[in-house]
């Protein structure tokens, strides 16, 4: 009986603790989103923000263009054969090319970002938090939120979308080499096929997942780094647990986006005809 | 001459300190840390809060800048509650104070300068002040490390991230100041470096100082008053010689570094004893 006392209480404070935690990561998040959208009515934060973007978005796009190229060439050579099989090899422009600017190039682009920079943002802020560094920006009257998540979580928010531009923009290129080049592909017919079928709506909807994922992966990533426990240990677990929550929030988001956009597709595409 | 803790609650009811502190209790889930406390810190004055380590000493002194809020009891400063202020107005409030982390705490993105600059430029226009420069240059030659204005902190020894950090901690001119274990970790000299360094701040510029410290020789060296911490209480508060001559076994063992009796009756166990204690069976000898 002492035992199941025991039990539960351990369960019920289990239980108490991880609401806490949701409450004070959505409280967190939520500061972090709003902080980021005022800061863009403040020039003074302008020099923090183009900072980050530098670190952020220009040095992540020799790494995004390298994953966007292997995705395109993977999906060349993965499904050349089932095509040839059923003659429609001129017609792999269109896979590949749909795939990678709606959903490959979109998806992997954004977790190669929550590795590279989401691993970065929680290890910085996460050795501030532990050598007292956060505290000192509260103790001379600075919210640290405004000046070191919203920096943040602005550059990633804005430069996502265009790293997935390049992403795509390799994928379709590695693609068109690996097909047309290597596997003998007619050229024309390869683009004349992808450029029917890969229309505005398919990039534009890649391109909009960007903000959401930058979003995600930037307000998670300070989250943990802010939250993280002491010590190297403390720091390096954050890190780990931040990839893989910006990992799943990735899957997820892109999942409620697939829907939601696929119902705003069924429901505008039949109003095309009036334009 | 000095008070004990009843003397210290009777005080704190009509105190005009600077800060007051008044029935302030701090938990971390089950671990109370502070109990019941009440302090009043004198304007103008040097007050050094002494204890064991893990004792709460750092924790109090956070309550007085409300970087930890109290689960119970009131913070006040210069007469207004400010422990139930929000984050906005209390960053209003924090320009007053002044806070020398122990470890410094300085940003390691940014040089020495910058760093000084720092409280400066977040709540002022930079383009509207002239001489940033020599506003930093002041405020290091204060420190004695003035040259070092373009040095990045990881290039900074312990004892000059500490100058460096006091430099950025003065750079606002505030009223009170703030010093957690402002000597841990240096050496011998540069430990005195310190203490002089607060003892200028405070008669040149005459502001209220805080210290916490486990350093016996720098407490009676800057504090015109001093007061002990033990399991969440305060057990001692007085001037230097109050301290000295304090009946309290635990301050006496504590001012002279003496080891307790249970730790002393588990180092002079017999070898036997405390190799079976602690040598692990499986060891060769």
């Amino acid at each position: 009986m002492f035992e199941l006392g025991a039990m539960l209480d351990s369960f019920g404070a289990k239980a108490v603790e991880d609401v806490n935690s949701i409450g004070r990561s959505i409280r967190f998040i939520w500061s972090g989103l709003a902080a980021a959208f005022l800061s863009i009515f403040h020039p003074r934060s302008y020099a923090l923000t183009l900072t980050q973007m530098n670190i952020i978005g220009v040095k992540s796009v020799p790494v995004i263009m390298v994953t966007g190229a292997f995705v395109g060439m993977t999906l060349a050579i993965q499904a050349y054969d089932q095509l040839a099989f059923m003659g429609l090899e001129e017609r792999l422009g269109v896979l590949i090319n749909v795939s990678v600017v709606k959903e490959l190039g979109p998806v992997l682009a954004a977790v190669m970002l929550s590795g590279r920079i989401g691993g970065a943002l929680t290890a910085e802020l996460g050795t501030m938090k532990v050598t007292e560094q956060i505290e000192a920006v509260r103790s001379m009257g600075t919210d640290p939120i405004k000046y070191l998540v919203a920096p943040r979580v602005l550059a990633t928010l804005l430069l996502t979308p265009f790293l997935i531009i390049y992403a795509d923009l390799l994928g379709i290129i590695g693609g068109y080499f690996v097909s047309v080049v290597q596997l003998g592909i007619n050229e024309q017919a390869y683009w004349s096929y992808s450029a029917r079928g890969v229309e505005l709506w398919d990039v534009t909807i890649g391109i909009v997942k960007g903000f959401f994922f930058g979003g995600a992966i930037a307000s998670i990533s300070c989250y943990k780094g802010f939250y993280c426990r002491e010590g190297a240990e403390g720091v390096g677990r954050a890190c780990t647990e931040a990839f893989v929550a910006s990992f799943i929030s990735i899957l997820a988001l892109n999942f409620a986006m697939g829907v939601i956009f696929k119902a705003i597709y069924n429901t505008l595409w039949p109003l095309r005809i009036l334009l | 001459m000095g008070l004990n803790n009843t003397d210290i609650s009777k005080k704190t009811v009509n105190s005009s300190g600077i800060i007051v502190l008044q029935n302030l209790t701090k938990k971390f889930g089950d671990n109370l840390v502070l109990d019941n406390i009440s302090l009043a810190v004198e304007k103008g004055k040097t007050t050094v809060i002494i204890g064991p380590s893990g004792c709460g000493k750092t924790v109090l002194i956070k309550h007085m800048i409300l970087l930890l809020r109290p689960t119970a009891g009131e913070v006040y400063f210069k007469g207004q509650r400010i422990d139930n202020l929000s984050e906005k107005e209390l960053n209003k409030v924090r320009t007053s104070f002044g806070f020398l982390f122990q470890g410094g705490a300085l940003f390691d993105s940014l040089n020495v300068s910058e760093n000084i600059l720092f409280p400066i430029t977040q709540h002022y226009n930079a383009s509207e002040q002239r001489n940033l420069d020599e506003i930093v240059k002041s405020k290091l030659a204060v420190v004695g490390m003035d040259g070092y204005q373009l040095q990045y902190p990881e290039k900074l020894s312990g004892g000059q991230k500490k100058r460096v950090a006091l430099a950025r901690a003065i750079a606002m001119n505030p009223e009170v100041m703030l010093y957690d274990e402002p000597t841990t970790g240096l050496d011998p000299i540069r430990s005195d470096i310190i203490n002089e360094l607060i003892l200028k701040l405070q008669t040149s510029l005459g502001h209220t100082s805080i210290v916490v410290t486990h350093d016996m020789k720098s407490a009676y060296k800057v504090g015109d008053r001093i007061v002990m911490l033990h399991r969440g209480k305060i057990i001692a508060d007085g001037d230097a010689d109050y301290i000295k001559n304090h009946p309290h076994p635990v301050v006496q063992q504590f001012i002279n570094g003496q080891v307790s009796e249970e730790d002393l009756a588990m180092l002079r166990m017999k070898g036997s004893e405390f190799k079976s204690q602690f040598a692990p069976s499986d060891f060769k000898e």
